[in-house]
């Protein structure tokens, strides 16, 4: 075995993970620039704002903008107050018995299970069982529950990196446990709440799978009415042009990529400053 | 001499391990109490059962009965119980808002008061009678994170007055503080007397002697000696007494 010299190595290890580090953002600044590169070109205020002709081959992708808009809207409207609820819950007042692990092992686990189940089962129980049909509130009740998991576990962490001694000093004086959490607890996990709910936005906005056959439509030729309407999705919409429609320009596509890039990543960078701006003004 | 708090054999268990042990003891009215002992006595666990903090403890059991006035504070409403004895923490708990909003926070969730001049001649009272409002008149609106950690205990102390409670439990207050700001913390409390009956946990026994009417020497988990502190000082009954006030142990 060589045995290298402390300085040597050092350097060696330094340069190990530099490469690391490097080779892990290589591929996010790859497609970055792929993307705009060969998508640029049909960005313009028609492609925004106006609907799909000649097959898609031509005009905007307004209606998959206006539906992934309002499938988010309507997921986060059902799944942050219940995931902050039962988060309070948890974290507030479950003893630690059984019950309240076997929930917690419950949630963790199905953090983990693929997004295409969660669709079937959206499909299963919301189109079919509830007759909700293929509709953005069946789409957007199936990306609640597979967001639900993941808004319990940010909101609890918030909830938890607001110190214990806060709770006692308000129980001391004889402040209710609820009224300690509603005036003491949440205002100070709201910059955490907040971030994890924003992050969950930019997760939900480019899912594919739970909506493929809950909520999303090949082609609509209006924008969505009500929430028993199909409609399009970016995803969903980029993966049909780029799969399904032959002779598609590939600037509609990478532009159409574009899109939903610069959405998701507005929508993270929205968290980060959201974060900043509390970490500078938490009072302690 | 009214007893404000009577325990009568109190057993205190943490996962089925003794803590303390059939423990029985009075609080006089505008007393002040001190408990002395070395760590793992049980004194915290005695102070935290008096205004039921343990009870949230899932770990936490206990026997016996406590009195406040002669009624059982274990029948009683827990917030109820807390309004009416205050507790201070050894380290400053302020909350995380301005001084003002500090001392308003709780008799405002107990709809003690309402109305704003209600509230600023509260703020006033409180922070006079912890000796505070001198140095933080001009800051009130300015957070109490801020403060200097004796200013924060006296603060905390300001806060328990503003819902006027009956008794107020000192657990170690100034084991984090200098010694100037020990001395503010005592001043208060000897001013306090007046009005409220106090039980002092510390590990300084020359605060206890300095402070205290009677004190109590625990030792793991019993009760070894309690007199006047006058007594207590200067002829102890109990040689495990002499030898920890005169600091041959602990």
């Amino acid at each position: 075995m060589i045995r290298l010299s402390p300085k040597l190595s050092q350097k060696f290890s330094y340069l190990i993970l530099f490469l690391a580090t490097t080779l892990a953002i290589t591929p996010v600044i790859v497609i970055i620039f792929i993307i705009v590169k060969n998508g640029m070109s049909v960005i313009n205020w028609e492609f925004l704002a106006s609907m799909p002709k000649n097959g898609m081959r031509d005009g905007g992708v307004l209606p998959a903008i206006v539906g992934t808009f309002v499938i988010v809207t309507c997921t986060i409207i059902l799944t942050l107050p219940t995931g902050l609820c039962a988060a309070i819950y948890l974290n507030e007042y479950a003893r630690d018995n059984i019950f309240a692990r076997v929930i917690k092992l419950g949630i963790l686990n199905l953090a983990g299970v693929p997004s295409v189940v969660y669709g079937l089962f959206g499909f299963g129980i919301f189109v079919m069982f509830l007759k909700l049909g293929v509709s953005i509130i069946a789409g957007a009740l199936t990306l609640s529950i597979m967001e639900l998991p993941v808004i319990i576990t940010t909101s609890r962490n918030a909830l938890n990196s607001v110190p214990y001694s806060f709770r006692e000093a308000s129980w001391a004086l004889g402040v209710s446990r609820w009224q300690t959490i509603r005036h003491i607890v949440l205002p100070n996990a709201l910059p955490g709440i907040m971030t994890g709910a924003v992050l969950s936005i930019a997760r939900i906005s480019g899912e594919t799978a739970p909506i493929l056959f809950t909520a999303a439509a090949f082609y609509v030729p209006h924008l969505p009415h009500s929430i028993f309407d199909q409609v399009m999705t970016l995803p969903y919409h980029l993966y049909i042009i780029s799969t399904q429609i032959p002779n598609m320009p590939n600037n509609i596509i990478f532009g159409t990529a574009l899109i939903l890039l610069v959405m998701v990543l507005a929508i993270s960078f929205v968290a980060i400053f959201v974060r900043i701006y509390f970490r500078k003004h938490r009072k302690w | 001499m009214v007893d404000k708090i009577k325990v009568e054999n109190l057993s205190c268990y943490y996962n089925k391990k003794c803590v303390l042990e059939s423990l029985s003891i009075n609080v006089i009215q505008n007393e002040i109490l001190s408990i002395i002992g070395p760590s793992n006595s049980g004194k915290t666990t005695f102070l935290r059962t008096l205004n039921r903090m343990n009870d949230l403890d899932s770990i936490h059991s206990r026997k016996g009965e406590v009195y406040l006035d002669n009624n059982s504070i274990f029948d009683m409403d827990m917030e109820d119980l807390r309004r009416r004895i205050g507790m201070l923490f050894a380290m400053p708990t302020p909350l995380p808002m301005s001084i003002y909003e500090n001392i308003v926070y709780a008799p405002k969730r107990l709809g003690l008061i309402s109305k704003k001049p209600e509230q600023d001649a509260l703020v006033v009272r409180a922070l006079k009678d912890a000796s505070l409002w001198n140095e933080v008149k001009d800051r009130l609106k300015s957070s109490a994170m801020e403060m200097s950690g004796g200013q924060q205990q006296r603060l905390c102390i300001a806060r328990i007055l503003a819902i006027n409670p009956e008794v107020i439990l000192f657990d170690e207050p100034c084991s984090g503080l200098d010694p100037i700001s020990t001395a503010k913390i005592e001043e208060s409390m000897i001013e306090l007397k007046r009005k409220y009956t106090m039980v002092l946990v510390t590990n300084n026994v020359k605060q206890a002697s300095r402070v205290s009417d009677r004190t109590a020497f625990f030792l793991m988990g019993k009760i070894i000696e309690i007199d006047t502190t006058d007594k207590m000082f200067v002829s102890p009954k109990e040689r495990q007494t002499e030898d920890y006030i005169t600091g041959r142990f602990g």
